[in-house]
């Protein structure tokens, strides 16, 4: 294979090569970069939660009468509501919150020790610690690993008339208000700490030692959802009855949604996920436009190759020989492609780095990037190759 | 060297059989310099094509070099060809995309020489046609005559056992169509075997032998004496092709 | 002549079809993407109220009453700031409102079912500076009447549609009566509220006058910030809640002067006070710097537009390479044609003919894909369920971009076409 003059060959077509190096090198660039977005979302989705998200359950539900504008009666209801449903076989254990893990806004408010308010002019997280509102409940609903002092029991439930109120907070919200000292007993402007927890995923957004977390032990009146834990193998059971044991405490409730917490995992990453698809269906076009370039080059370069073919078989070119010079003109093509298709990698992920969020390019998916497209690449050009390797010699000696 | 015997070669379409080739037989020795002749539609680029492995033939048997060729698969016909035959076509059939000298590469490549073999054989045979100092243009530079040199020197490049040149100055202005039959006849000088088809019957003349394909078989074959050449004997055929002309 | 062409022109596409169909099938795919993609920007960057759309401001003030170096501007108020705005006679008309829900009930019927409904309490100006579209009543006169205006959409679940002006409509456990009914309101983007990712979420269901709706504790259903602690939102009305949000009409530039200036004599007067610890900074934003401000336009549709334009021009690229072949193979025909007298220009002006045919077929096929993309668009982002909509412009543009890729893609093979010597072509 004589590549020097394939080279030569190819820069007399300078434009026709151009054209196809161009389109190779943005298809790469940009499969590539939809790669990496879609690698992004998984990732994501796969970082570990730190709770069980598999087993448990989260009811959506509006209150739609008027009667729940009573605190004490909404709050009745709900307490009627958790009894029901932890008397189901399967419950571990429930709770009203008015809030979920991982999502965006929120109820969050400023944390600091009573003795030093000024800490939160240098840590900007401080003025936005989520708070989770329920019973003590919630601390089994999340298996929350205690490192600290005492978990929350039931008499912990803050009373309307109550002063001061006992909370369990993060390690690191406790690390960063008390740094190695003690946190118990301390008095902060959200109550009084008795007990520590590890962190575990509560603000994707946030860097991972500012998982911050305030449990309070108070049920705020319509709370927007309720937190079921169920044991292993029990969801889908409790799942398809709770919705029946709500209204069957009072039917004037909308519940708007049941599902696990895995559910709203993927929902809160439903919008990285839909790009990604969106990038990936588009990698897929790519592809096909690469299959339909491949082939129809070769189809439609090699007919009017015929009598050149023709010339390499009168002078000794084997059917193999045909073989390669017609798939050694893509693979050339493919490299020149590859060399471009890096610069076009590097420049669509500045372009998009602009609007998105989005990891730089690695070497591995580059690389693998540039062996699926030269084999999509070489399939295409298969049948139209071993056509042309089918062009008998004598084709040399017709004119025309 | 070449050896042809009852070599029958029949295209058939849906309706009619064509004899191309009937009975036809040709043995052409080592040295020689042959011209087929005979009007268009006789069957001569059929033999030429039969001749130069180009195309199969359906009856007979044909020895090339010793070499019986029927029942020959594709590779070892390709090879062959590459080894033992050296092609110059009317219309000289170079790569245009190529430079002269990766032209006269080309045939070296698939014989699978290495780069300093194929480039004193680039080298010897440019010289020979005298085309040495031009060997980084491409054919489209070149003159007609000159570009049929550059395809002489790529039959030559491989040191084939025999040349088949077809027509080789069917494109060429009489200038041009002298200096390459003189080419040939100093090749044919210095032992190269040369099968040569054409309808000058001037250029049939001044060669050592002339066969006549009519209807796909040889109907004279004639060895002219190199002072006889301007002694004319044409066949019916040939008058007419020459009034024609 | 140009008859002769276009015959000429479906000829040409008869004699190659595999080759056209791949050139009108990539072109297609390319146009239909990025088509689909433009409709989604086209929606999310429209402006929704053009005739005024430069004289209505949103207002965001600094008045959080923490010393905090972090604060800026919030686009959320407290009620007596929201007050002392609608209290201005500078604008021609203000809005200032919070969005709330509730579960809504014919308070006639017997059926004791209600429909969730999505609440903005406001006051009388709303319905002005917005242009609502009443199809019958009016908009209530006073912030405090138990009176409300309901849209299309929920006239039609509670009432079954119709003029039902004058009726009672149950609201969590309140009595109302309806005062007003719109007429179906699509507002793209939702301008007046396009924080907290309202921005294409359809034009409420209930519009009730904001007094009432803090007299009666409606709940706060965007983002609220506050400093004191507060239950239930007739609190609010004395406490530093933040959760209002302001709009105002400003007929004149002066007008916007006097405005500014209004707004900052309020918060000098706080600060005097000792209620405004930070920095005094007020912002007018017109509607589309405010809808800039906030990233009406999706970022990651600009991302994904910007990388579909890549694909149309891989899509072009390919196009014209197979065009290239294509001429290359008539250049018999094309060297009979110039020899027999077709100057370079006919050459010129037939090839574009054809390519403009190829492109308003492509353009057609695009369509059908623009269409299909954006129901996967939606199936992959159902937030841009409001957003995906195919209109006349964007179909034009469709049909434009096609003719004009099909004719780029046609222009290089042309003139390297028309290159060929006659001569030569025709030995």
């Amino acid at each position: 294979m004589n590549f020097k003059a394939l080279l030569k060959s190819l820069m007399l077509r300078k434009f026709a090569v151009g054209l196809l190096v161009i389109q190779l090198a943005l298809t790469l660039g940009l499969i590539v970069n939809s790669s990496i977005l879609a690698l992004d979302t998984i990732k994501k989705l796969e970082e570990p939660m730190g709770i069980d998200i598999d087993n448990i359950l989260i009811v959506d539900l509006v209150a739609t009468s008027g009667a729940y504008r009573d605190d004490d009666y909404a709050n009745a209801i709900t307490l009627e509501d958790m009894a029901k449903i932890e008397a189901l076989p399967g419950v571990i254990a429930a709770t009203p919150s008015i809030q979920l893990p991982i999502q965006s806004g929120g109820t969050n408010g400023n944390m600091h020790d009573i003795d030093n308010p000024d800490i939160e002019l240098t840590n900007k997280y401080l003025s936005y610690v989520p708070f989770f509102f329920a019973t003590e409940k919630i601390q089994q609903v999340f298996d929350l690993e205690l490192i600290e002092g005492r978990l929350l029991s039931s008499s912990d439930m803050f009373k309307d008339g109550d002063e001061k109120m006992n909370i369990v907070i993060t390690q690191s919200l406790k690390h960063d208000l008390y740094g190695e000292d003690s946190a118990i007993g301390r008095e902060t402007n959200n109550g009084i700490i008795v007990g520590v927890v590890k962190d575990f995923n509560i603000s994707p957004l946030k860097p991972d030692d500012k998982q911050y977390a305030v449990f309070k032990p108070y049920i705020i009146p319509n709370s927007y959802h309720y937190l079921v834990k169920v044991e292993p193998g029990q969801f889908n059971t409790i799942k398809n009855q709770i919705s029946d044991v709500i209204l069957s405490v009072q039917p004037e409730r909308d519940i708007r949604r049941v599902y696990s917490m895995a559910d709203h995992l993927e929902k809160f990453y439903q919008q990285d996920q839909g790009l990604a698809n969106l990038f990936i269906m588009l990698c897929v076009l790519m592809v096909l436009v690469t299959i339909i370039s491949s082939y129809a080059n070769a189809q439609f370069h090699v007919s009017k190759q015929r009598k050149i073919i023709g010339i390499r078989r009168a002078l000794g070119a084997r059917k193999k020989d045909v073989l390669i010079y017609v798939l050694a003109e893509n693979w050339l093509v493919c490299l020149m492609g590859s060399f471009f298709g890096i610069l076009a990698i590097m420049g669509i992920n500045i372009m998009l780095s602009n609007h998105l969020e989005i990891a730089k390019p690695e070497i591995l998916p580059t690389i693998i990037a540039i062996c699926v497209l030269a084999v999509i690449g070489t399939l295409a050009t298969w049948l139209p190759a071993i056509k042309t390797s089918n062009i008998p010699p004598v084709i040399a000696t017709k004119t025309v | 060297m070449l050896k042809m015997t009852n070599i029958s070669k029949i295209f058939k379409s849906e309706t009619i059989q064509t004899h191309a080739l009937r009975d036809f037989s040709l043995t052409v020795e080592s040295g020689e310099f042959v011209a087929v002749t005979g009007p268009s539609g006789s069957g001569k680029s059929t033999f030429l094509n039969v001749a130069g492995l180009l195309d199969n033939f359906s009856q007979g048997e044909y020895q090339l070099d010793g070499v019986n060729v029927s029942g020959l698969n594709d590779n070892d016909l390709s090879k062959l060809r590459n080894e033992k035959i050296g092609f110059i076509f009317q219309n000289y059939n170079l790569i245009p995309d190529y430079s002269i000298y990766d032209n006269v590469d080309m045939p070296l490549r698939y014989r699978g020489f290495n780069a300093a073999e194929r480039k004193r054989r680039i080298e010897h045979a440019l010289e020979k046609v005298g085309l040495a100092s031009r060997h980084g243009y491409l054919p489209s530079q070149l003159s007609g005559g000159q570009q049929q040199r550059v395809a002489i020197a790529r039959a030559l490049a491989g040191e084939p056992k025999i040349l088949l040149a077809d027509e080789p100055t069917g494109n060429l202005d009489s200038l041009m169509a002298r200096q390459v039959m003189e080419l040939l006849h100093s090749l044919n000088e210095d032992g190269a075997t040369i099968i040569m088809v054409t309808h000058d019957p001037d250029q049939a003349r001044e060669v050592k032998r002339s066969v006549q394909i009519i209807d796909g078989q040889i109907t004279d074959a004639k060895v002219y004496a190199p002072e006889s050449a301007i002694q004319t004997t044409l066949t019916e055929n040939e008058k007419k092709e020459l009034v024609d002309a | 002549m140009l008859k002769y062409y276009v015959q000429l022109a479906f000829e040409n596409i008869k004699r190659a079809p595999t080759l056209y169909l791949l050139v009108i099938l990539t072109l297609s795919l390319g146009v239909g993407l990025l088509c689909a993609n433009l409709a989604l920007v086209n929606s999310m960057a429209s402006d929704p109220i053009p005739h005024k759309s430069d004289r209505l401001f949103h207002v965001s003030m600094n008045t959080w009453v923490n010393e905090n170096p972090h604060v800026q501007p919030l686009h959320i108020i407290r009620y007596r700031d929201a007050m002392q705005i609608l209290k201005s006679d500078i604008p021609v008309n203000t809005a200032i409102f919070f969005v709330s829900n509730a579960y809504a009930r014919d308070a006639n019927a017997a059926d004791l079912s209600r429909s969730r409904a999505v609440i903005r309490a406001t006051n009388p100006g709303f319905f002005k500076l917005t242009d609502a579209p009443f199809a019958y009543g009016n908009a209530f006169t006073h912030i405090n009447a138990k009176e409300v205006v309901i849209g299309d959409d929920l006239n039609n679940k509670v009432f079954g549609g119709g003029n039902n002006v004058g009726k009672s409509i149950e609201l969590a456990g309140e009595i109302f009566t309806v005062v007003g009914i719109l007429k179906p309101w699509d507002l793209r983007p939702l301008f007046y509220h396009v924080t907290e990712n309202n921005a294409f979420n359809p034009t409420e269901d209930v519009f009730l006058p904001l007094e009432t709706a803090l007299d009666n504790d409606m709940s706060i259903g965007a983002r609220s910030s506050s400093t004191d602690n507060w239950r239930v939102s007739s609190d609010t009305r004395e406490r530093n809640v933040f959760y209002m949000q302001a709009w105002v009409e400003l007929e004149k530039p002066s007008d916007k002067s006097a405005f500014e200036n209004y707004l900052k004599n309020y918060s000098q007067s706080l600060k005097e006070s000792g209620e405004h610890p930070n920095e005094i900074i007020n912002d007018l934003h017109d509607v589309n710097e405010w809808m800039e401000k906030n990233n009406v336009v999706d970022q990651r549709i600009i991302a994904f537009t910007i990388a579909t334009l890549l694909f149309l021009c891989v899509c072009v690229f390919n196009a014209s390479s197979l065009l290239l072949s294509k001429f290359h193979a008539a250049k018999f025909e094309i060297g009979l044609r110039r020899a027999i007298g077709a100057s370079n220009q006919q050459m010129l002006v037939q090839g574009l003919v054809e390519s403009t045919i190829v492109g308003v077929i492509a353009s057609a096929i695009a369509l059908v894909f623009s269409w299909l993309f954006l129901k996967a668009s939606i199936e992959f982002l159902p937030m841009l369920t409001n957003i995906a909509v195919l209109d006349i412009e964007v179909l034009a543009w469709g049909v434009g971009i096609a003719i004009i890729a099909s004719n780029i893609s046609v222009i290089y093979p042309l003139i390297r076409a028309n290159r060929y010597t006659i001569s030569a072509e025709l030995k």
